[in-house]
Order: structure tokens, then C-alpha cells, then sequence
């Protein structure tokens, strides 16, 4: 069921590159959006066969494949996975519907989309350590050729840029896998065996550090971020979407899975610092998206900003502030994308992104006056404004991590007031005021520019004033992932170790009054 | 005789100077000029003949009256007409009380001079006073504010003044219309001309308003106070409208420490041929009215030109006012060259002189206004995108 995910991209992916020659791009799009609809679709039948209660995997499949490494085909899904798999599904949708009809080397363009669609979801989905390093290094390749191939005038410097942080991200993340396996003296690189509460503390540390900083690169995370606003202003529109929406949570979920889920004593030990790195990454991601004059360079800033959310959360590591970082992922990912699609929009027709050459787009003449509105709704979401989904997602990281980290999260909050401040300067630039000369006679925008952003943007609504329907699918297995682990808490003025079943009481109380959520069974009342 | 030209101006404006010393317009003569000045003045020709109706009706029929619901009904009052009033389905009679209420305040020429004369007093308050026979509440408003009735009257006079002026109008711009469908008109010189001829024809018609209370006529502006239609309302139209007008709310501060707005309203340059046709913010394009009349009666070829545009009907508005405001620079072209001292073509000096003279000081009064822009920017648009790199 769940190869499905990985296999019909592929499947479209090989139909695409290999078809005879003769294919015309308008076949190839159709293709391609026929793969990632059914991929999409599928993923929505997984999710209405998904059981929520249930906190283990679901739908696991197992294949050996080469036993004498240990690797293994196993894939499986579970409240943390199935948010991102299907925002997977709908921003490739997305991406591949709002590429340029007359793309060049189609075939190539749209295949590779695809096989990036299917490494992202096969990362999801990998039950194996390996098998997940494996399709983590198979989305590079697409994407380092999407955006040397159709990127901007810098394209190569971006592309090789990108390779080289994320290749250096994929060997720390295999030498800490490796590590694990090896010092547990385990036979597979199967994820349920290989925990490593027998490790020493120090080597867990050890493991974990190359972990953070594996992932921090892909998140990314201040200092190790410098690819990414270059990979984003160079990367063509859908690259962005997805670059942004997808493929940053591989950072945030390799953290949470194999960082958080492997080393929980040593997570606990780094949390306090790894909160203050979160701090150092809203601040610093929010500080410089308001010096930028690249609307798409200040987006991809505020990436920076608020993936440092979810490290905060996931630091803080209660039940709500676990349960924040899916919330926070799903949220991003939405408005992220919204976001660059929206700035996507504004460069095809004006020819400029320079918040110096823009102005008074909201003009409902000869403007862009439903792109400017959805972009008041993205920036409104982004900064946080209740009933969008981002007030829900932030509300929670704050209100999860506040109890174990609350300096750090007091200085994490400005950097919501921050991105009011560099987007509320983004609007007012761009959008009110006169329509700039230079931009006087702006073409049409047509239906088919509006259609992406107006569902991501009714999605970021929904969400917002219904969280529940997002909350219900992760809750349990974030309730789950929590249960195995000391917490942190903060009693008067010190730190205490106390033990899960206390910890998920102590902050039950605040998680359910937050979200208004019904009784569900806690995962250790079934623990025999 | 030896001919001897003027040297060239040295103001900024030069360049129009010299093509209205040569019996040019100050608009480029080309073939999409023509058609959006004549396409555009044909449908500005019919809102104006019914603004003008309107204008009439309302001096002539709601005469001291204090709360004139339905003045823009012009006396047909049915369910139907009153439904499809309420749906907006109507053509914009505000906009004329705006033009109107601004030539009452500028107050330039020789209808405001007569309004306050005592010739004006009297009349007026005959009027007044048959007008209030039998209403003790208007009486008593009279003893409490005595100025207040004879202002209204002297807004009655604009309406109707403004009302006579534009009937004329409203013919000259279908006429042109008629005689640029019969292939008569190819140019813009021509258009000025047809402009300044009809001008010239209708300069000395004189502009009366009478009232009829009661079975009787008051003269409240009669034939022997001497108001003709040039002077005393083309003239001051343009002044008004063309130059002066209002600032429209929210493009400027209304708060006198911003000094956003002169003091001396002789000053003022919101005027048509001033008004930016972009809409800023939600402040509107000070003729949106106008403007939306208009959208009504395109011509057919003047909609499908715009139809050609990168926006298509999207930015019809704008589209609607830039040609609008390259036809009102037509019309003051004729309005300059029909009130030169001396004739164009003049070959003598001291005539070139004071024609020079003449001339900067109209450009003067240009240098703020969008005259380079409507001779720069041609309202079709340049397809390919701008390239910042």
C-alpha cells in the first residue's frame, strides 16, 4: 500500500523519461500531474484508512533486501509521517501544475520532479535506517539538477552549493547511523532495535551531535543555512514551493525521528542548547529577512525563522510541544509554499522581485489585487494572526516549550513580531502605495496563476479555525514519542527530571485546555 | 516683406509651444490618438447630453428644494425606474453636482461676478419669496439664516449653467463623432478644430436661467445680464475643471499643518488634466464616476482597442480615463489657439511676440501636468517584460 507512494511518481517519472520520441510538453504535464495526483490520492486513502489511536506504524511492509548489510525495504507510517506524506502529495500537485507550460526539456523537468516527490516520500516512509539515508540522498540529485538546469543567472553557484551542504549533511547523517548500529553491536539497520538508551551518555551526544548538525544543514539552521536563500532565490517557482514545503521537513523530521526518537537521554541533555540555537535561528533568520530587498530571499529567511520554531518544540520535547512540531511543519510547509507561490507570481508578471523597483501592486486596476490579498493572508498566517493555521502551530510551540525553556521561548515569540515587521514592510512596499512606473502595464494574471495559491490559502483557513482535523492524526504518536522520555520541566527556578508518566500528566492538563481536544486513552494505560 | 521667427523658447515646455506655433495640437497627431480621442469624446457626448438634462431639470423643477429625493429621476417616477436605481443601474448624476459644486466654489468669470451683484439679490429673492409663500418652516428658516436660500439659489444658477454649457458640448463631441464615422475627420488638428470651430460658433449664446413659481416666470439670470457661453462658462470650465479642481480624498492630507494643499485655490492643479488614472490605494480615480458612465457607450471600435491591451477589459477604468485626458488636452488645445491674441500664422514680430508670451503662460500652468505623459505613454502596451537584471 504504502510503496504506492514512492512507486507511482517513479512509474510516471519512467514513463515521461523513456516515452518515444514525439511527446509533446503539454502530454508530459498531464503525466506528470496524472502520477502526483494518484500519488495525492492515495495518500488521502491511507489517511481515511489511517488509525489515529493506534501509536505504532501502520501499513508496514517488509522486504529483505540485501541482509548482509542489514538493509532492509521497510516502510511504515504513523502520526508523524502521514501530515508530511500527504503535504508531499499536494505540493507536488502543486509545484508541477504551476510550472511553465513552456518549460524547456520538459521531459527531463517533469521526470525529475517526480523522482524528487518519490525520494521525499520513501524518506517518510523508511522504517530502515538506511533505506531512509538512501532515498534522503535520492532527492539531492533532482534537486540539485532542478536547480542548475532551470534556476536563475547564478544557478550553478546555488546548485553546487546546495550539493555540497547536503552532501555533507548525508555523511554525517550515515556516519551517525553507522555509529548507532555498530556501538549497539546491532545486526540491521531496522529503526525499532536501535535504540540506544544502552549506549554511554557521551557517545549518544557524540551520535546525536552529527545528527543536529546533518540535519540542521537541511532544515536549516543558523550558521549552517547559507545554501538555502541562495538554493530559493535562483531555484525556479514549483523548486521553491517545494523546496520550502517539503524538503526542509526532511531536517525537522530526520530531528525528530532519529534525533529525538533514537537519543532521547542525550536530547535531553543538549535540549537547553538546542533551544538556545533555535533562539539564535528565529532571531538571526528574522533579523536578516528584514534587511532584504528580494521579496523571495526575505521569504526564504523567514524559513530560517520559523524552522527554528520546531527546533524549539522539539527541544522542549513535552507532548504539546512535540505535537507543535508536526503543527508547525504542516504549517510552514503550507504558508511557505503559499508564499512562494504568491512571489512566483509577482516576478512572472512584473520582471522584479527588488522591493526598491515595486510598488502599489494592489492597485485593483492595472495590479495584481487577488495575488496582493492572498499575500496579506500568507503574511497575516506567517506572523501568526489567529484563525490561520499559523496561530495555532506557533501558539503551540510557544505554549509547549514555555514551561521547560521560558527565556528562550519569550525570545523565540519576538521573532513572530519580527515577521510581522519584515513582511508588513513587504507589503507596504510592494503592494500599497501608487503602482511604480516601471511596473505601469502589467499583463493579465490568469485563473490558472491563482488556483494553487487559493487552495493552499483556504487550506491555511481551514486549518486555523479547525486544528483539530490536523491535530487528531498526530496527537497519539507524538503523545507516543513522548512516553519514553525523561522530561524537562521547569519547577520555580530549576530544572528537574521527572519521569514520562508524570511529565504527560503534568502537561495533559495544559494540552487539552489549549485545543479543547476529547479524552483520548494515553498510550502507557495500554502499556502492559 | 522679410518673415522673422522667434527664436526658440527656452522654457521646459518648448517642445509644445512650438507645435501650437504651428498650428498643432498638443497632443501627437497618430492614427490611435484619433480614434480614442473621437471614440472616447462620442461616449463622453452622450453622459454629457444626459448630465445636462439632468442639470436642467434639477434648476429648473427642484428649485428651493430642501430635500430632493428623487432629483435624479428628471420627474419620471415609476417602481421599475426606481429598482433599477437602487441596483445602480443609472448613469452616475453625482458626478455632474461635483463638477458643478467646484465651478461654484473656484467661482471664476463673469457668472460668479453677476451672483453677487445686487442685480442677482433681488432677482433671487423675488424668486425666494414666491418660492415660500405658504411655508411658515421655510420662512423661518429665511429669518434664522438669511444667506442660506440666496446660496441656493446661486447653486441652482450653476446647475443650470453648467447644464447650458454642456448641452453644446454634448453636441460638438456627437457631431464630431458623426463626421469622424463619415471619414471626415482623420486627424488631430481636425479634431481641434472641429473643437475650436464649434466653440468659436456657440461663444457668443447667452446663458440665462429662469424659474417658473406659480404660474410665473422669474428671470433669475436674464439675457441683459450679459453671460455668454465663452466667457462666462467654457472659460471658466476649464479653469475649474481642467486646471484647478478638488483634491480628491485620501490622495492628500486635508489637515492644514501637512501643507499639502495651497492656501490660494488659484493655485490648485487637480484638475483632468492633472489627475493621475491610477487608482491609489482605495482613494479612487478622481473621475470614477465619469468614468463608469462612459464604460456604458464605448464605441464599438474604441472597445475592441481597448480589448487589444495587455489587461484586456480589466483596466478599462484607466483605460477609459487616459484617453479621456489626451481628448481634454484636444479640447484645450482648441481653447488655446481660439483665444491667441493673434492669429498662428502671424508674421509680425510684435504679434509672435505677444503670441510667445501667451503661449508660455499657458505652459506654465502645464508643468505639473500630465501633458508629457499622455505624449510618452501610448495607452496600448508594450507586450515584453521590463528587465531589471
Amino acid at each position: 500500500m504504502l510503496s504506492a507512494l514512492i512507486w507511482m511518481p517513479m512509474l510516471g517519472a519512467a514513463l515521461i523519461g523513456f516515452w518515444p520520441k514525439g511527446m509533446n510538453p503539454n502530454r508530459s504535464r498531464l503525466i506528470a500531474l496524472v502520477a502526483a495526483g494518484a500519488a495525492c490520492l492515495w495518500t488521502l486513502v491511507i489517511v481515511s484508512q489511517f488509525n489515529p489511536s493506534h501509536v505504532g506504524q501502520q501499513f508496514s511492509e517488509f522486504i529483505p533486501w540485501i541482509e548482509t548489510l542489514g538493509l532492509n525495504y521497510h516502510l511504515g507510517v504513523d502520526g508523524l509521517s502521514l501530515p508530511l506524506l500527504v503535504l508531499n502529495g499536494l505540493l507536488t500537485c502543486i509545484a508541477i501544475y504551476s510550472s511553465d507550460v513552456a518549460i524547456q526539456r520538459f521531459r527531463l523537468y517533469y521526470a525529475l520532479v517526480l523522482v524528487l516527490s518519490a525520494g521525499v516520500a520513501g524518506a517518510f516512509l523508511a522504517q530502515d535506517l538506511l533505506l531512509f539515508f538512501l532515498f534522503y540522498e535520492l532527492e539531492l540529485i533532482p534537486l540539485y539538477l532542478l536547480i542548475a538546469i532551470w534556476g536563475g543567472h547564478r544557478r550553478g553557484y546555488a546548485a553546487t552549493k546546495f550539493l555540497i551542504y547536503t552532501a555533507i549533511s548525508g555523511i554525517l547523517i550515515l556516519a551517525s547511523f553507522l555509529g548507532i548500529v555498530w556501538l549497539s553491536s546491532n545486526t540491521s539497520f531496522a529503526y525499532d532495535p536501535s535504540r540506544t538508551q544502552t549506549l554511554p551518555l557521551a557517545t549518544q551526544a557524540l551520535l546525536l551531535l552529527m545528527l543536529l548538525i546533518g540535519f540542521g544543514i537541511k532544515m536549516p539552521l543558523v550558521p549552517l543555512h547559507t545554501w538555502l536563500p541562495d538554493a530559493h532565490v535562483e531555484a525556479s517557482t514549483p523548486v521553491s514551493v517545494l523546496l520550502a514545503g517539503v524538503l526542509l521537513k526532511l531536517g525537522t523530521y530526520g530531528l525528530l525521528r532519529f534525533g529525538m526518537g533514537l537519543f532521547p537521554d542525550a536530547w535531553n541533555l543538549l535540549g537547553p542548547w538546542l533551544a538556545t540555537w533555535a533562539v539564535v535561528s528565529v532571531l538571526y533568520g528574522s533579523f536578516t529577512a528584514i534587511a532584504q530587498k528580494d521579496m523571495k530571499k526575505m521569504v526564504a529567511f523567514s524559513s530560517i525563522g520559523h524552522m527554528g520554531y520546531v527546533l524549539l518544540a522539539a527541544a522542549a520535547a513535552t507532548p504539546l510541544s512535540t505535537l507543535a512540531t508536526v503543527l508547525q511543519m504542516v504549517s510552514h510547509g503550507l504558508i511557505s509554499a503559499l508564499m512562494f507561490l504568491l512571489v512566483g507570481v509577482v516576478y512572472k508578471k512584473t520582471g522584479s522581485r527588488d522591493l526598491d523597483v515595486l510598488s502599489g501592486l494592489l492597485n485593483p486596476e492595472r495590479g495584481l489585487p487577488l495575488i496582493g490579498s492572498l499575500m496579506v493572508l500568507g503574511v497575516m498566517a506567517s506572523a501568526g494572526t489567529p484563525g490561520m493555521i499559523g496561530f495555532i502551530s506557533e501558539f503551540l510551540v510557544f505554549r509547549g516549550s514555555f514551561p521547560v525553556f521560558p527565556v528562550q521561548t519569550l525570545l523565540s515569540m519576538l521573532g513572530t513580531a519580527l515577521t510581522a515587521v519584515y513582511f508588513l514592510n513587504l507589503m507596504n512596499r510592494v503592494f500599497f502605495g501608487r503602482l511604480s512606473e516601471q511596473v505601469i502595464n502589467l499583463p493579465r494574471v490568469q485563473w490558472s496563476d491563482r488556483y494553487p495559491a487559493i487552495v493552499l490559502a483556504v487550506l491555511i483557513v481551514l486549518f486555523g479555525i479547525q486544528p483539530n482535523w490536523l491535530v487528531h492524526w498526530s496527537e497519539p504518536t507524538t503523545t507516543a514519542m513522548n512516553a519514553s522520555f525523561p522530561v524537562l520541566t521547569l519547577r520555580t527556578h530549576n530544572f528537574k527530571f521527572v519521569t514520562s508518566q508524570e511529565g504527560q500528566e503534568l502537561f495533559s492538563h495544559a494540552f487539552k485546555r489549549t485545543l479543547a481536544l476529547p479524552e483520548i486513552p494515553s498510550p502507557m494505560s495500554h502499556t502492559p | 516683406m522679410v518673415s522673422i521667427k522667434n527664436k526658440p523658447s527656452n522654457h521646459p515646455l518648448a517642445e509644445y509651444i512650438q507645435r501650437l506655433e504651428a498650428g498643432e495640437a498638443l497632443l501627437p497627431d497618430t492614427a490611435d490618438n484619433v480614434l480614442e480621442v473621437v471614440g472616447i469624446l462620442k461616449s463622453y457626448g452622450v453622459v454629457l447630453d444626459a448630465y445636462s438634462r439632468n442639470l436642467i431639470y434639477i434648476a429648473e423643477n427642484q428649485f428651493l428644494v430642501l430635500f430632493p429625493f428623487f432629483k435624479y429621476f428628471n420627474g419620471e417616477i415609476t417602481p421599475a425606474k426606481l429598482l433599477r436605481y437602487w441596483w445602480h443601474d443609472r448613469i452616475n448624476f453625482e458626478y455632474a453636482e461635483y463638477v458643478m459644486r467646484t465651478m461654484l466654489w473656484h467661482g471664476t468669470g463673469g457668472l460668479d461676478d453677476y451672483l453677487d451683484s445686487p442685480e442677482f439679490k433681488q432677482r433671487a429673492e423675488a424668486a425666494i419669496q414666491a418660492k415660500l409663500q405658504g411655508h411658515p418652516l421655510m420662512l423661518g428658516l429665511k429669518a434664522l439664516f438669511p444667506e442660506f436660500l440666496p446660496e441656493q439659489v446661486r447653486m441652482s444658477c450653476y446647475y443650470s449653467a453648467l447644464g447650458q454649457f454642456w448641452r453644446v458640448m454634448s453636441d460638438m463631441f456627437l457631431s464630431l463623432s458623426d463626421r469622424y464615422d463619415k471619414g471626415e475627420i482623420q486627424s488631430i488638428p481636425q479634431v481641434v478644430d472641429h473643437v475650436k470651430d464649434a466653440l468659436v460658433a456657440a461663444a457668443q449664446l447667452s446663458i440665462t436661467y429662469a424659474v417658473k413659481l406659480r404660474g410665473k416666470t422669474y428671470e433669475i439670470i436674464p439675457a441683459s445680464a450679459g453671460l455668454t457661453f465663452l466667457t462666462d462658462t467654457a472659460v471658466p470650465y476649464v479653469e475649474t475643471i481642467f486646471f484647478r479642481g478638488t483634491p480628491f480624498q485620501g490622495t492628500v492630507s486635508y489637515n492644514a499643518q501637512a501643507h499639502q494643499i495651497s492656501p490660494d485655490p488659484s493655485r490648485f492643479n487637480y484638475g483632468a488634466l492633472f489627475a493621475d488614472p491610477l487608482p491609489t490605494g482605495g482613494a479612487g480615480i478622481p473621475p470614477t464616476l465619469l468614468m463608469q458612465d462612459m464604460r456604458h457607450f464605448l464605441p464599438d471600435y474604441l472597445r475592441e482597442f481597448y480589448r487589444r491591451g495587455r489587461r484586456g477589459e480589466d483596466d478599462l477604468r484607466v483605460q477609459i480615463c487616459v484617453s479621456f485626458q489626451k481628448s481634454m488636452f484636444c479640447v484645450t488645445t482648441a481653447a488655446i489657439l481660439g483665444l491667441m491674441p493673434n492669429p498662428g500664422n502671424t508674421l509680425l514680430p510684435d504679434e509672435q511676440k505677444a503670441n510667445r508670451v501667451y503661449l508660455e503662460s499657458w505652459m506654465n500652468r502645464f508643468l505639473a501636468s500630465r501633458l508629457n505623459e499622455v505624449n510618452d505613454q501610448p495607452n496600448s502596451c508594450p507586450v515584453a517584460l521590463p528587465e531589471w537584471s
